[in-house]
């Protein structure tokens, strides 16, 4: 099959995905129960409680309530936030913006950091560096998130105050345009150094926090690839010839260890969705973990479908994606089999 | 030296030594963080910013005292009402109240401007309050207008008058100071939406265009809500801008409060562990929340309705031994003493100490009587062989913990005695507990805050009232008309001593026949930092009972 046909037919599948995606999404919301009681309070009386239904379109059958509710994700309308106090889609995207941020700015730290820290290990094998740099690795990958979080919070907020929390200072965020969401690139797109400033001390405890676990997994997969490849043919011919060492490592040897670790830090990205949960609430993050984990522990089925859905879709077109690489990359991959 | 080696080393040195010096360090010297803002850090987040839509002890509540006022007003250093937009406050005595107590005349203060520029007049007020009712929306608290209010008319331009179904000795202290009365811009209503019968208008529920000391800056939602000063204000200006930080961690919050982050922070007792004796934070502990902390009984429980493990029969409560027993056997002290830490009091059913009605005098139960619960349960048949009962309630907080203590104290009275708690999500308990009837025998909550005894007696009391109908009380009073009748009279009664005197003899009788188990009315606690100046707490205000625009620093 042509690249070209699959792709179309794919595009065509994708939205019977969606909507079973969306149908599963809807089902399994509502066996938690009736989404109707994050819009309630303990005083309500069982007329005020009907009315409330009626407003949202809770006392329908369930066939009814998903017609509505995919009608109105059609129209974009993700329904109403009872966490938020708004409609879903005027918060959606700045919290996907802020966390998108935040993940973001934790795996420049784990990539960069990682990658450091694996070639500084590896290069020197069993010497004391790497096994500081195994002690380093080793806690960031069983360091509680929340703890870290905290500690970090204490030193570096509460004791020295150095680090702000939050995701800007009120002032300077209000001084400039956000057309993207992204404090850093806004900042950039207006010119404002202060604003990027801030943007950045900002992302500095929560980014550093998130991203010291992934720098972990990094840098162990560097160090161990680098090892092994500093073990091969090449190298030695490299350093017959008389190159330096520092030629060695940099032009040979971790070039080439740098190809497994790619794969781990596409992986690693997952990670740092997951932990931005934690880093948000830790750090009055305002992003779509924080957001997320009040309106799972409150009952807000508006928000937890849309994030839901919009993962799925996520999922759906990146695996499209992919495959698609996949077969331009690799002609031997037979589409559509 | 390889430099490979050194700057790691370097570095890891450097940090190393900054983390040990300072990870115990005490908090950072006590200059005066951002100058000209009040930086509060609350507990939860709006979920509505209009007057009619706003319930009552929520957090829309507190930005709402800030930015509307309403006619009357209570001050920060007692329960007695003062004059706010309107000159005086009416009494039979000044004319402005009818001699047959229907009428209430109001006159306004002239000169007052809105946050949009337009100027206050009583047709302001008119369609304040007819635009609660006419919404009349469920999640608000319109229905204390409608209950009371007969007819509305603006006299003159400065002069408004309210007409009631009939004499009422809490109105003004029921009413008139309820968010839910606070007096909107009507050109900015009508020009965003105006009103509509059951909806919400979506402007006024994330806007807010009042004539207080205050006015909406904005609101990132999950983030923070920021208020400035309204240099146009009919009073005396506020000095701080405010910037209210929303939700998170509580610990996060206290840390806040250390590093000076934040000048003011709701919590509650067991967190005041964490800041005593901390340099610069004041902890601010005077007086009482007027939500008691209660366990309710439900004397309507429907056949087979009951968790499966509940032995109890339906009538259960019906049975005034019974709801005693459970009053003499919760050990109050380790619920003070335990989670509310040594802060709070307990009240007699069912007025809450700080307001008018209650009397000190009263009986109320406040020690465990273990021999006298006993004799109560066994005289009611339950003795020998138990029970099993579930109570439910929302997770992780003082309501279960409330509940924990009683299944200590019944446990540990008999062991044939279960008490089953059921903690679960807000949401959860929220729709099971709005549900008529109630499918549990037991839920702890705690009591919606309000001025005046009546607002408590008919809520939590009358046989006729929300709660009374709705969990049958009326099942277990031994004359429920008699007792409705001595809350019907109390509510009209105009002399202050005589009214004073009903509630003394209603709170005796409710003594004998408890509705409801109040485990404690809780302590006003609050923490801020020593360079806040004029701090003061009111519980009358909506939580937390604060008045940013008295503040300073």
């Amino acid at each position: 099959m042509q690249l070209r046909d699959y792709i179309i037919r794919r595009l065509i599948v994708l939205p019977i995905l969606i909507i079973g995606v969306s149908i599963v999404v809807f089902s399994l919301t509502r066996i938690s129960g009736s989404p109707v009681g994050i819009y309630l309070s303990h005083e309500m009386s069982p007329a005020e409680v009907q009315q409330i239904e009626a407003r949202y379109g809770l006392d329908k059958p369930l066939p009814v309530q998903y017609y509505a509710w995919a009608k109105g994700v059609l129209q974009g309308d993700l329904g109403w936030s009872g966490v938020a106090a708004a409609p879903v889609t005027e918060v959606f995207p700045n919290k996907l913006a802020a966390t998108m941020e935040l993940a973001f700015s934790a795996g420049f730290v784990a990539v960069s950091l990682g990658i450091w820290l694996g070639t500084f290990a590896g290069a020197r094998r069993n010497r004391w560096p790497d096994h500081i740099t195994r002690i380093v690795a080793v806690s960031g990958a069983s360091l509680p998130l929340f703890w870290l979080g905290i500690l970090l919070l204490i030193i570096f907020w509460a004791n020295l105050g150095w680090a702000p929390i939050g995701r800007s200072d009120a002032t300077i965020w209000a001084s400039i345009a956000h057309p993207t969401g992204l404090y850093t690139v806004d900042a950039l797109l207006a010119g404002n150094l202060k604003a990027f400033g801030d943007a950045v001390w900002h992302l500095a405890l929560p980014a550093l926090t998130l991203g010291y676990g992934a720098t972990a997994i990094i840098a162990r997969m560097m160090r161990s690839s680098l090892v092994e490849e500093l073990q091969q043919d090449y190298v030695d011919a490299a350093r017959a010839k008389g190159l330096p060492e520092r030629l060695v490592l940099r032009r040979h040897a971790r070039r080439n260890a740098l190809i497994p670790t790619v794969t781990v830090i596409g992986l690693t990205f997952g990670f740092l969705l997951q932990g931005t949960i934690t880093a948000e609430i830790i750090f009055r993050w305002p992003g779509l973990g924080r957001w997320m984990a009040d309106s799972v522990l409150r009952g807000d089925q508006a928000t937890i479908m849309t994030y839901v859905l919009f993962t799925s879709v996520l999922f759906l077109m990146v695996n499209l994606v992919v495959d698609v690489i996949y077969a331009h990359l690799d002609r031997r991959v037979v589409l559509g089999g | 030296m390889n430099r490979y080696l050194s700057r790691p080393i370097i570095s890891s040195l450097c940090v190393g030594a900054v983390l040990t010096l300072t990870a115990f360090q005490p908090a950072f010297a006590q200059e005066v963080n951002n100058p000209g803002l009040l930086v509060h850090a609350a507990d939860d987040e709006p979920t509505s910013l209009d007057p009619a839509q706003v319930e009552p002890g929520e957090g829309g509540e507190t930005v709402i005292l800030q930015v509307y006022d309403r006619l009357l007003d209570i001050g920060p250093d007692s329960p007695e009402l003062i004059p706010s937009l309107a000159l005086e406050v009416p009494t039979v005595d000044n004319g402005l109240i009818s001699a047959d107590g229907l009428t209430y005349t109001f006159k306004l203060r002239e000169g007052v401007v809105f946050h949009d520029g337009t100027a206050l007049t009583a047709d302001d007020v008119k369609y304040s309050w007819d635009r609660a009712m006419e919404m009349d929306l469920p999640e608000g608290n319109a229905g204390i207008l409608s209950d009371y209010i007969a007819a509305t008319a603006v006299v003159d331009d400065f002069t408004f008058q309210a007409t009631l179904n009939e004499a009422s000795a809490s109105f003004l202290n029921s009413v008139v100071i309820a968010m839910v009365a606070s007096i909107v811009s009507q050109d900015a209503v009508k020009a965003n939406g105006g009103v509509e019968a059951s909806v919400p208008n979506t402007f006024m529920s994330g806007n807010a265009v009042g004539t207080g000391p205050y006015k909406f800056s904005v609101w990132n939602r999950n983030e923070n809500l920021q208020l400035e000063v309204f240099d146009d204000y009919w009073g005396e200006n506020a000095s701080l801008d405010v910037r209210i930080e929303i939700g998170g961690d509580p610990d996060v919050r206290v840390l806040g409060l250390r590093a000076g982050e934040f000048d003011t922070i709701e919590t509650d007792p067991s967190f005041i562990a964490d800041l005593e004796g901390v340099d610069g934070v004041t902890i601010y502990q005077e007086g009482l929340l007027l939500e008691p902390l209660h366990i309710g009984m439900n004397l309507n429980i429907p056949e087979g309705a009951l968790p499966p493990e509940d032995t109890i029969p339906v009538d259960f409560f019906h049975d005034a031994r019974v709801r005693q027993a459970f009053n003499h056997a919760f050990d109050y002290d380790a619920f003070l003493n335990g989670p509310l830490a040594g802060y709070g009091d307990f009240n007699p059913h069912y007025i809450p100490i700080g307001i008018f009605g209650y009397d000190a005098a009263s009986p109320t139960y406040n020690k465990q009587d273990k021999a006298k619960a006993e004799e109560l349960f066994r005289a009611a048949g339950y003795w020998d062989d138990g029970f099993t009962i579930s109570v439910i309630t929302e997770e992780g907080n003082l309501f279960a913990l409330m509940c924990l203590v009683m299944k200590d104290s019944l446990e540990g009275l008999n062991p044939k005695f279960r008490v089953n708690v059921l903690a679960v999500a807000e949401s959860v308990f929220d729709d099971a507990h709005a549900q008529d009837p109630l499918e549990y025998a037991m839920w702890a909550k705690n009591a919606d805050p309000a001025a005046d005894p009546n607002a408590y007696l008919q809520a939590y009391v009358h046989p006729d009232g929300d709660w009374g109908q709705v969990h049958g009380f009326a099942n277990g009073y031994a004359d429920p008309e008699a007792i409705g009748a001595m809350i019907d009279a109390a509510a009209v009664e105009l002399d202050v001593v005589k009214r004073a005197e009903m509630y003394a003899e209603i709170s005796k009788v409710l003594y004998d026949e408890p509705m409801w188990l109040i485990g404690a009315q809780e302590g006003v606690v609050a923490a801020h930092r020593d360079w806040v100046q004029g701090f003061t707490m009111q519980p009358l205000w909506p939580r937390p009972g604060f008045k940013f625009a008295l503040f300073d620093k």
